[in-house]
Formats: C-alpha cells, sequence, structure tokens
C-alpha cells in the first residue's frame, strides 16, 4: 500500500528540464556566481556614486558575498521554488509531495520535504562538522603538546579554537539534537511530517551556508576568525576580514536553528495524535518543547550582538568604541543573554534522549514522569536568569554578582531532579547494556562531573580564580562532550534501526563507548588541574610547568579522536550489511516503534490513538498507542474524535 | 499514581524500602567512591600555593565545594555502581521491570537536599566575596594599565614611579586601579586567586593582600590577539622596606637623565619582555634583537638614521616593519612617552660608534 502511494508520487513527477534550469547543485553554482556579480556590482556603483573608496573594500565586500551567495545558492538548490512559483501566479497543487521522500541516495543531496529525509540530512552534516572540527582540535592539541611554538603560529592557533568552537556548537551539538527530533519527534506524536515541510527544507539547507562560511575563513588572507567562539567586542571589531565570516556564519546557522524550532512548536501543539494530551508526551517531545521556546526566545539575541559586531566594522557605527561613546560590556550581557540558554539549548534535547532510553532499556516507567517535566520548564525559567555567571570578573555592576550566583546554584537543583529521577528509573530495572545504554550511563558519570565542577563555578569567589582557565575548558568539555555528545550518540544508536532498517553492530558500537569514554576522561580531567594551577585558556604557548600534563593531554586526545574511527566505520557498514531491523527490536512502546523500520514515506496508514502514557513497562496489557481503533484494548478506553 | 506490582519483581516495591542487604552494599560502595573521590581530591596538588589573604577565603571555599562534591559523587556512584551489578537482565530475560511510576516523598528529598547544600554554598561565597573586595581604610594604590600586549604598573603615591612588573610589599592591602588601552584584557596571578578583566572605557578594581615573599606569575586571560599567550609579567612580593627603597631608587632613576634614565625608561616600559638587549640583559624574542647589526639594517632598508629609525619605530611602530615579524605587535602607545623620557630611552639605545647624532 505504502510502496504503490509512494511510486505513483515518484511518477507524478514532471518532466525533467535542462540540468542548467532543473533545482539542484548546477542550478545553484551559477546563482550562486550571478548573485554575487550583480549584487557586488550594485555596492561598488553606490560606493563610486557616493565617492567612498576603495570601491572594492574587504570588509564591506565580504559582507555583501556572505549575505547574497549563500542566498544564491539556496535559490539554485530549489528552497524557494514552491514559493517563487506561487508568487508569479503558478499553478499550486495542494497536495504537492514531489520531493517527499529518498528512493536512492541522491535524494539526500536534494531538496527533500519529508522530515526523516531531512532528519538523515541533518545528522550526515553534523557528522561531516564533528570531523572537521575535530580534526581542528587536534592539530590545536599537537601545538600544545609542548611548550612553545612548533606547529602553527600564534594567529592560526587562535583561529584553530575559534573555529573548532564554533563548528561544534553551532554545526554539531545545536542541529545534531535537531536532526534527531527532526527525524523521531513527528513519528513519535503520531504526525504525517512536520507542520511546516518547505520551511523544514529551508531550515536545513541554511544550516550548511553558517558551516561553510565558517570554514572557508581558514583560506581568507589574515587568518581565520581569531577570538574564540565568544568573538568579545571590541577585539573583534578590530582583527582581520576573518572574523566577518564568524559574524555571519552565525546568522545563517541561528536562522536555521529559529526557523527549526518554530516548527517544532507548531508541529507538537497541533499535530498530536488524538489522545495524546500533554501529560502523555514522551519526554523528548517535552524536551524538545522547552528548547523550542528557548530557542525561539534567545536566538534572536546572538544574531543582534554579531550584527552590533558587523555594523562596528563595516558601517563605522560606534556600539563598542569607547571613544565615541560605546560600551564594552553591551556585547558581552547580549552575546551571553543568549549563550547561556544556548547550554540548555544544547543539554535539554539530550535530557529526553536519556529518558527514552533508559526508560525502554531498563524496562521500567521513567520514575516521575510529572516532575522531570517541570524540571524542563524550571530550567527554562532560571536558565534565563544566569548569563551575567560567565561575567564574574568582566567588571559588570559588582552587585549583580551575588544574585546571578544564586539562580546559577539554583539551577543545579531541577538538574539534579532529573539525575536521581533516571536512577530511580533504573532501580530493580532489567538493565540491557546494549551501546546506547553504555552511553546513557556514560552521560550520567560524566554530566554529574560536569554539574559539579559547574558549582565550583557557580561561587563567585572560586570562578574569580578559576574562570579563564583550564578548569574551564574542562568544564564546557564535560558538559558538551561528555554530556550532549553523548547524548547524541546514544540517540543516534538507538534509532540506527528506525532511520536505516538495518541493526548496528554491537560489539563495535560497544569498542566505540569504551574508547570513547576513556579518551574522554585522559583529555579533559586533567585539565581541571592545570587549570586550578595556573593555565589559562586559548593560549598557544605556556609556562614549561604544565608540559608533562599538556602532553599527556595530547597523546590522549589523539586516541580520543581515533575512536570516531570505530563510529564511522560501524555507521557506514551497518547502513550497508548490517542485519535487517525488526519494526520493534527494542520492544518499546512509543509510536515511532509501531511503524516499520525505516517507516513508509508517509509514515502512517492508519492515524494512530494513543491510550496511555508512553513508558508503561511493566504494567500488564498497557498500550501507548493503537494504530486502528479495531485493535484497542477491551479496558482501555479510546478517546473520540 | 498507579503502582503495580510487577509479575518478577525480587523485592518490595514501590515505597522506597530497600532490603537490609542492599543498604549495607550501597553504603560500601558509596564508601568506596568516596575513598577513591577523597584520594584524587588529596593526592594531586590541585591548587597552587596561596600568597594573598584572599587567596586563603577562596581555597577554603573550595574545599567546602570539593567536600560537597565527594558527597554527592558518592551517592550517586553508590547508586549506579549496585543498579549495574544487580539490576543487568540476563541475555534471554526479555520481562519488564516493576512499574514504579515515582515516590513524593523521595522526590521532595532530592528537591530540598540539593536546595540546601547549594545555599550553604551560595551564602559562604557571598561572604567571602564581600570580604574579598574590601580595601580597607589605607590601601596602597596601583594604577594598571594593560594593552597589546603588555603590563604596566604605576603607583601615584611613590613618585608616579612605572614598572612593567608589579611590585608589592609584604601584608599591606593592595588596591588595584585597572585601565585597558585597547580591547579587554584580565588579571590574574594564580598564587593571588584574584582576577579582573581590564576593559576599555571601564576603570575595574581589584584588592590582594598578599602574605608571602616571592615572585609570581601574571598571567592576561582574557584572549586579546595575536600575542596574548605571551602577554605575561611577573608580581614581586617584597619585605616593605625593600619596597621603598625600590620606589625611591626608581623615581629618582626616571627624573635624572642620562643613560640611567635611559635604562630606567626601558625597564619602566617593559621593553625587555619582547626583544633583546644586551646592555639591560633582556632576552625577550618577540620583537627584533636591538644589537648593532640588526639595527643598522633595519634602518638602511626603512631609509633612516639609525637614531631617526629608532625615534619612527617607537612612535609609529607600524611605519616600518622588522622582516619575519608580524604587524601591530608593538604597541603603538609609546609615542605618548613625555619627550624626555623619549629622547633618554633613544638615546640608550643607539648604538655607542652612532652617538654623535644623536639629538
Amino acid at each position: 500500500m505504502t510502496t504503490d502511494v509512494a511510486t505513483e508520487h515518484h511518477i507524478a513527477q514532471k518532466p525533467r528540464r535542462n540540468i542548467l534550469l532543473r533545482a539542484g547543485f548546477v542550478r545553484a553554482a551559477w546563482m550562486a556566481v550571478l548573485f554575487f556579480g550583480i549584487f557586488e556590482g550594485i555596492t561598488v556603483l553606490v560606493r563610486y556614486l557616493e565617492g567612498w573608496y576603495p570601491l572594492w573594500k574587504g570588509d564591506v565586500v565580504t559582507t555583501v558575498a556572505l549575505t547574497v551567495v549563500p542566498l544564491g545558492f539556496l535559490a539554485g538548490i530549489g528552497v524557494f521554488d514552491y514559493w517563487v512559483s506561487y508568487f508569479l501566479g503558478g499553478p499550486t497543487v495542494p497536495d504537492d509531495h514531489s520531493s517527499h521522500g529518498a528512493y536512492s541516495w541522491k535524494d539526500y543531496f536534494k531538496v527533500n520535504t519529508d522530515h526523516k529525509v531531512i532528519g538523515v540530512q541533518y545528522l550526515g552534516t553534523n557528522l561531516f562538522f564533528l570531523l572537521f572540527g575535530g580534526m581542528l582540535a587536534l592539530i590545536m592539541r599537537a601545538e600544545l603538546a609542548r611548550p612553545g611554538m612548533q606547529v602553527v603560529d600564534p594567529q592560526t592557533f587562535n583561529g584553530l579554537f575559534s573555529v573548532h568552537a564554533a563548528l561544534l556548537i553551532f554545526l554539531v551539538i545545536v542541529p545534531a539534537f535537531a536532526g534527531l527530533a527532526n527525524f523521531v519527534l513527528p513519528l513519535m506524536i503520531g504526525a504525517p511530517d512536520m507542520a511546516f515541510p518547505r520551511l523544514n527544507a529551508l531550515s536545513f539547507w541554511l544550516l550548511p551556508m553558517g558551516g561553510i562560511i565558517m570554514i572557508s575563513s581558514l583560506a581568507v588572507p589574515g587568518g581565520p576568525f581569531a577570538t574564540g567562539w565568544t568573538g568579545y567586542a571590541p577585539l573583534a571589531v578590530h582583527q582581520p576580514l576573518g572574523q566577518v565570516f564568524f559574524n555571519m556564519g552565525v546568522q545563517w546557522a541561528g536562522a536555521s536553528s529559529i526557523m527549526t524550532a518554530l516548527n517544532f512548536l507548531v508541529t507538537i501543539i497541533t499535530m498530536r495524535a488524538p489522545g495524546m494530551t500533554f501529560w502523555r508526551m514522551p519526554l523528548l517531545v517535552w524536551a524538545n518543547f522547552t528548547t523550542s521556546l528557548l530557542v525561539v526566545l534567545a536566538t534572536p539575541f546572538i544574531a543582534g550582538s554579531q550584527f552590533f559586531v558587523m555594523f562596528d566594522r563595516v558601517l563605522h557605527t560606534n556600539f563598542f568604541n569607547v571613544n565615541e561613546g560605546g560600551y564594552t560590556l553591551a556585547y558581552q550581557h547580549i552575546f551571553w543573554f543568549y549563550s547561556h540558554p544556548a547550554v540548555y539549548i544544547m543539554v535539554l534535547p539530550g535530557f529526553g534522549i536519556i529518558s527514552e532510553v533508559i526508560s525502554i532499556h531498563s524496562r521500567k516507567p521513567i520514575f516521575g514522569y510529572r516532575l522531570m517535566a517541570m524540571s524542563l520548564l524550571a530550567i527554562l525559567v532560571l536558565g534565563f536568569s544566569v548569563w551575567a555567571h560567565h561575567m564574574f570578573v568582566a567588571g559588570m555592576a559588582p552587585w549583580l554578582r551575588v544574585p546571578m550566583m544564586v539562580t546559577t546554584l539554583l539551577i543545579a537543583v531541577p538538574t539534579g531532579i532529573k539525575v536521581f529521577s533516571w536512577l530511580a528509573t533504573m532501580w530493580e530495572g532489567k538493565l540491557h547494556f546494549t551501546t546506547p545504554m553504555l552511553f546513557v550511563l556514560g552521560f550520567l558519570s560524566m554530566f554529574l562531573l560536569g554539574g559539579l565542577s559547574g558549582i565550583y563555578l557557580g561561587s563567585v569567589p572560586v570562578d574569580i580564580h578559576a574562570s579563564d582557565t583550564y578548569f574551564v575548558v574542562a568544564h564546557i568539555h564535560y558538559v558538551l562532550f561528555g554530556g550532549a555528545l553523548f547524548t547524541i550518540f546514544a540517540g543516534v544508536y538507538h534509532w540506527f534501526p528506525k532511520m536505516t532498517g538495518r541493526m548496528y553492530n554491537e560489539k563495535l558500537g560497544k569498542l566505540h563507548f569504551w574508547l570513547t569514554f576513556i579518551g574522554f576522561n585522559c583529555t579533559f580531567l586533567p585539565m581541571h588541574l592545570i587549570g586550578l594551577q595556573g593555565m589559562p585558556r586559548r593560549v598557544s604557548d605556556y609556562a614549561p610547568q604544565f608540559a608533562d600534563w599538556n602532553m599527556f593531554i595530547s597523546i590522549s586526545s589523539f586516541a580520543l579522536g581515533a575512536s570516531t574511527i570505530v563510529f564511522l566505520y560501524n555507521v557506514v557498514y551497518s547502513w550497508r550489511f548490517g542485519e535487517k531491523a525488526p519494526a520493534n527490536p527494542w520492544n518499546a512502546m512509543t509510536i515511532e516503534w509501531l511503524v516499520s523500520s525505516p517507516p513508509p514515506v508517509f509514515n502512517f496508514d492508519e492515524i494512530p490513538q494513543v491510550v496511555g502514557g508512553p513508558y508503561e513497562y511493566g504494567v500488564p496489557g498497557a498500550r501507548h498507542a493503537i494504530m486502528a481503533p479495531s485493535h484497542a484494548p477491551a479496558h482501555e478506553e479510546v478517546p473520540a474524535h | 499514581m498507579q503502582c503495580l506490582p510487577g509479575n518478577a519483581s525480587p523485592g518490595p516495591v514501590g515505597s522506597g524500602r530497600v532490603r537490609r542487604g542492599a543498604v549495607v552494599q550501597l553504603v560500601l560502595f558509596g564508601l568506596v567512591a568516596a575513598a577513591f573521590a577523597t584520594a584524587v581530591a588529596l593526592g594531586f596538588d590541585w591548587l597552587p600555593d596561596p600568597a594573598s589573604k584572599q587567596a586563603d577565603r577562596i581555597f577554603f571555599l573550595y574545599w567546602l565545594a570539593t567536600a560537597i562534591s565527594i558527597l554527592v559523587f558518592a551517592v550517586v556512584s553508590a547508586v549506579l555502581i549496585y543498579s549495574i551489578i544487580h539490576f543487568r537482565a540476563a541475555p534471554d530475560d526479555h520481562s519488564d521491570g516493576p512499574p514504579i511510576h515515582g515516590n513524593t516523598r523521595l522526590e521532595i528529598i532530592w528537591t530540598l537536599v540539593p536546595t540546601v547544600l547549594v545555599i550553604v554554598i551560595g551564602v559562604a561565597s557571598a561572604i567571602v566575596l564581600s570580604r574579598n573586595s574590601d580595601a580597607g581604610t589605607n590601601p596602597l594604590i596601583v594604577n594598571v594599565t594593560a594593552e597589546q600586549f603588555e603590563w604596566q604598573f604605576a603607583y601615584p603615591h611613590q613618585g608616579n614611579v612605572t614598572a612593567a612588573e608589579l611590585r608589592l610589599p609584604l601584608n599591606r592591602t593592595v588596591k588595584l586601579v585597572m585601565k585597558s588601552r585597547d580591547v579587554i584584557h584580565s588579571f590574574w596571578v594564580p598564587e593571588f586567586a584574584q582576577k579582573q578583566d581590564v576593559v576599555p572605557g571601564i576603570t575595574t578594581t581589584l584588592v590582594i593582600t598578599p602574605d608571602k615573599l616571592g615572585t609570581y606569575p601574571l598571567i592576561c586571560t582574557e584572549l586579546c590577539g595575536l600575542g596574548h599567550a605571551l602577554m605575561r609579567s611577573e608580581a614581586i612580593v617584597m619585605q616593605p622596606a625593600a619596597f621603598d627603597a625600590w620606589a625611591k631608587n626608581s623615581s629618582s632613576a626616571v627624573a635624572g637623565g642620562g643613560a640611567t634614565a635611559g635604562k630606567a625608561v626601558f625597564e619602566a616600559q617593559g621593553c625587555g619582555a619582547c626583544h633583546t638587549f644586551k646592555p639591560a640583559g633582556s632576552t625577550g624574542t618577540a620583537g627584533p634583537a636591538l644589537d648593532k647589526e640588526t639595527l643598522y639594517k633595519d634602518a638602511q632598508l626603512a631609509g633612516l638614521s639609525v637614531p631617526d629609525f629608532i625615534r619612527q619605530s617607537v612612535v609609529d611602530p607600524n611605519a616600518y616593519v622588522s622582516p619575519g615579524f608580524p604587524k601591530n605587535v608593538m604597541p603603538g602607545t609609546f609615542g605618548s612617552l613625555p619627550k624626555d623620557q623619549l629622547d633618554a630611552l633613544i638615546n640608550y639605545l643607539v648604538p655607542t660608534s652612532t652617538k654623535t647624532v644623536s639629538p
């Protein structure tokens, strides 16, 4: 039945046009060049008419190029085709599924409106940037293995850690959750797709624009942006050209993030299957709901902070020029008003993944489901009131420090509730130590350490000693690598059968976990020590007293990097040759496991009916959802619709 | 919430009661984890040797947080280890665990206990913060100026002596009054444990009461550009008498003129941090050496006489940059030196055989 529908839609595609005019990479290439030509031409013309010399000025040319070239590319690849045709009065097909679903590997490189294809597109993109950003970190560790300068020069080094952090944050951690949720969330709530499939396709294609811009900064004269991922003004205003690539790259990634979040919100609010009340939603859905609220409210602030810097550079405004009445700290307040909530954007969806995996692989209901959902909301609210804890030594108003410390420390409470509830979920369960479960256990222990070092940093006086040192580097990696990235690995393994229709190799998965877990701790644990002893972060050279530990850290980091090869091999090999996956290999209750692996192109032939909570393991006869009313168990009440 | 007993449940369920054997094991695992964490906490030198009163208080807080962390770590580890050992499902066991949905009493406990713990840390931190920010009634004032990529310390009540390293008398509270000439820098001496950003357009302050003699590294901890990693100096804690003598000598040397004046300016401005110059005994390598051959060669390439070339390089460093060195590293702010100091410095740097050309 499903295949018939799919084939029908496939055949119904329009006749193929000339390759130059057809949506795709060829059209994207020439349209990018065309847009560049037109808009740089206009820029030069305006400068000539106004008498602004030089006509061809680096910052201006670059800003214009990084705005219009991606637009040209996107227009060429075809994300705007439907809307443009609608504007021009073209015929609109109410059920146009011409670019929906993947029928060969080539479809993953085209604009596609199927949330499952987009989810995989996201994860593939994230994997590429994870490898690229990881390589940059390894070059950095090569330089830091010994004191003095051996491998790169100082400006390049500053560029390496800046591009590394920007890629890993904006192109890996934040969007990888969007990718996983894109695939899983509509299935989980029983929806045929996201609320706005074309917007969904646009959000995905915006993302690689940001990443490619950031990577291409490595090739510009003067080197890549070198102000860290925080890009503090006024340093960022005076840096070479590469800085513009950060200012603009962030805008593309941020726009992508906001659109996806809006899409998730509308999807979750309006497209839940009949019977799925808010208190029957799986915690992954809760987690993405709160995360999306955070993204929508906070992300415009980082856009603002980067626009201010860009204006200071290009339009000669004076937001951060103290000689003309500018205010330096404004940048940090605006930046952190996004970037602290961003920490939760990067970990709340992970909490959702942990809840799914831990309940299913422990064969027990989530302990304290409602409190788990409420603690997410508590983190959402508190998360907006702690931004200035990044600024305890920044020179802001001294009275602001104590209230910010109080809110910061209080966030430990809802976070603690989650950790204790996960432990209680495992208590007396039937634990199956599959690879996703191992990553969950790894997450619990690593995130615990990250949370505890967060208590040190939350205390203002200790933070005064430890801020801007390797202690902070250790803390952020325990939270974002041992925390967020471990949950992403858990999620990828857990839903791998659903995504690909094949089982991953369990032995390789476990090998990957142990190599990562050991490599991670050997790399980042000693950083706490050298940081407290006096090694500042973001330095290419350091005092000889730290030489031994740095050598140890560098060697460990290479082992950690090598562990990724096992993961890569497992993904590629299993996707091609893995054992065929059944619909429900984990014997789970949530709706995505009620459809085949991989799911049909349009998800559900019948609309699922939600008849109970999502984690009723061990309750005799309990069901979360049923696919057709006729299969309903007698004792369950099926809501009318 | 409804709690049904599971079919294969091994013990009492749903009320938070645990078998006695389990309690013994949990306590045992907790003690092992706590012992391990304590060994890690005590087995390494996590902190530098404190050299200020503020550092003593901060490190006290550090140990308070460590004690609480070890407690939390032990509890979580105990439950985790116990679960991994005892709740592992047999390979052919496809049954579910007992359907425990929650336990209100337990949930209240693990909301309240962490709240109390963080309040303890919060209150202790607030007290330490207020005491560490108190400069007392008669602090020694030091004006700190940061710029890419060097520090300058001026003593307004010691005849405005300036120096490239921070000299402090023992046991006297000092208040650093800090300004930046370009971008954000950050002042940190790990042994003092006090840190403060130095921000353009804002005057920030920092209070330190050194209580141990010695020489300590002084580091910029806020990324400030190309030379950030090398923006280091020293904090030297001296006996009060030695400090007074140093301040007196330095102020008369700068005012006195002649070769000692040039040397004093060279040292006060911290030129030696980046330039090798034998007469001053400096060995910096971030900038070109100031020996005769290099100066002659560069002056020739720049098309200037040696004294004029030195003057230009001090006042407008980017006009000519020695081959092999990047632009914008030498600060452009030495042009604001008073004329007599600038002349003294140039006179000091010009190689002896060309001294006749000097102004």
